[in-house]
């Protein structure tokens, strides 16, 4: 048998092309090779730049046929997307969340500074510090946890939007490969 | 590759199966027989890449027919040949090709050029 033509056998039984459309393909390339080769024409003559490469060939053959799935370009999109929206979602979910644990930490500790600091916490009382400045300090804390915080959640939020619009836009991209 | 070929390449790419319809529509042919006729006329196939995955799509799209049948005595070869609807399609995309071809003279016909030997 032709090498080209065994070659694209092996491609053909690895992609599933069922035996009898494999032999028929098979067969009218064998024999036109050989009829190429009796006139005196090379099998790039033939075949094109396809004679150098065969499993491309015979994949593209059998895919035109409609006898293997089109293309494995179509099966990498469609993995891809879903891998694209999940990771966006999960990191949105993950901003979020951290958003409100820095939020409801903040608003807590803000609650705990506005009450009054009891005296027995500063024992022994080393040094007294003015009540401005102890709030001044506190306030700066909280405004970096607030701004954090706030920076999280629109993250978070912006990813929302982004998993969603891939999920609205990868609606037509899941529909068969049309034919041709 | 160059520039050239390259266009060429792509303008007969997207013509191929017309092609491969009008000379079938001579007279049924087997795959090579398909080549040969192209190749009388001009058309070389080498750079346009084979024919055959060309023919499955027109034979999955039921624009052509197929049927066996020996050849001068030699093995049994799949003969090919426009099916009705293989004939409207050829006679739609001749239109398109002329309209085409036209409206691309019309631009670029006017423009002197003189290719370099």
């Amino acid at each position: 048998m032709n090498p080209f033509v065994e070659e694209c056998r092996r491609e053909w039984k690895r992609l599933g092309v069922p035996d009898p459309v494999a032999n028929e393909m098979a067969a009218d390339l064998e024999v036109d090779l050989a009829e190429a080769e009796a006139d005196g024409s090379s099998a790039e003559e033939v075949l094109g730049t396809a004679a150098f490469d065969a499993p491309s060939f015979a994949a593209a053959w059998a895919a035109e046929r409609g006898v293997v799935p089109r293309a494995t370009e179509t099966v990498r999109t469609r993995r891809r997307v879903p891998r694209a929206e999940v990771a966006i979602a999960g990191f949105a979910l993950v901003a979020i969340i951290g958003a409100l644990l820095l939020l409801t930490a903040q608003a807590s500790s803000q609650t705990r500074v506005a009450l009054p600091a009891p005296i027995h916490v500063w024992k022994p009382v080393p040094m007294p510090v003015p009540v401005g400045a102890r709030g001044l300090v506190s306030s700066s804390s909280d405004l970096g946890a607030r701004i954090a915080g706030a920076v999280l959640l629109i993250v978070g939020l912006v990813g929302t939007v982004l998993a969603t619009v891939f999920a609205v836009l990868d609606r037509p991209w899941r529909r068969p490969a049309a034919a041709g | 590759m160059a520039i050239g070929e390259g266009r060429r390449t792509q303008l007969l790419r997207g013509a191929l199966d017309l092609c491969l319809l009008a000379v079938m529509e001579e007279g049924p042919a087997y795959g090579y027989e398909m080549t040969k006729r192209l190749r009388a006329r001009g058309l070389s196939t080498v750079g346009e890449g084979s024919i055959y995955p060309l023919l499955g799509r027109l034979e999955r799209e039921g624009l052509v027919e197929t049927y066996r049948a020996a050849s001068n005595g030699g093995p049994p070869r799949k003969y090919y040949r426009p099916s009705a609807e293989g004939r409207r399609a050829l006679a739609a995309g001749v239109a398109e090709w002329r309209a085409a071809r036209d409206a691309l003279d019309a631009v670029l016909g006017p423009v002197e050029a003189e290719v370099a030997a």
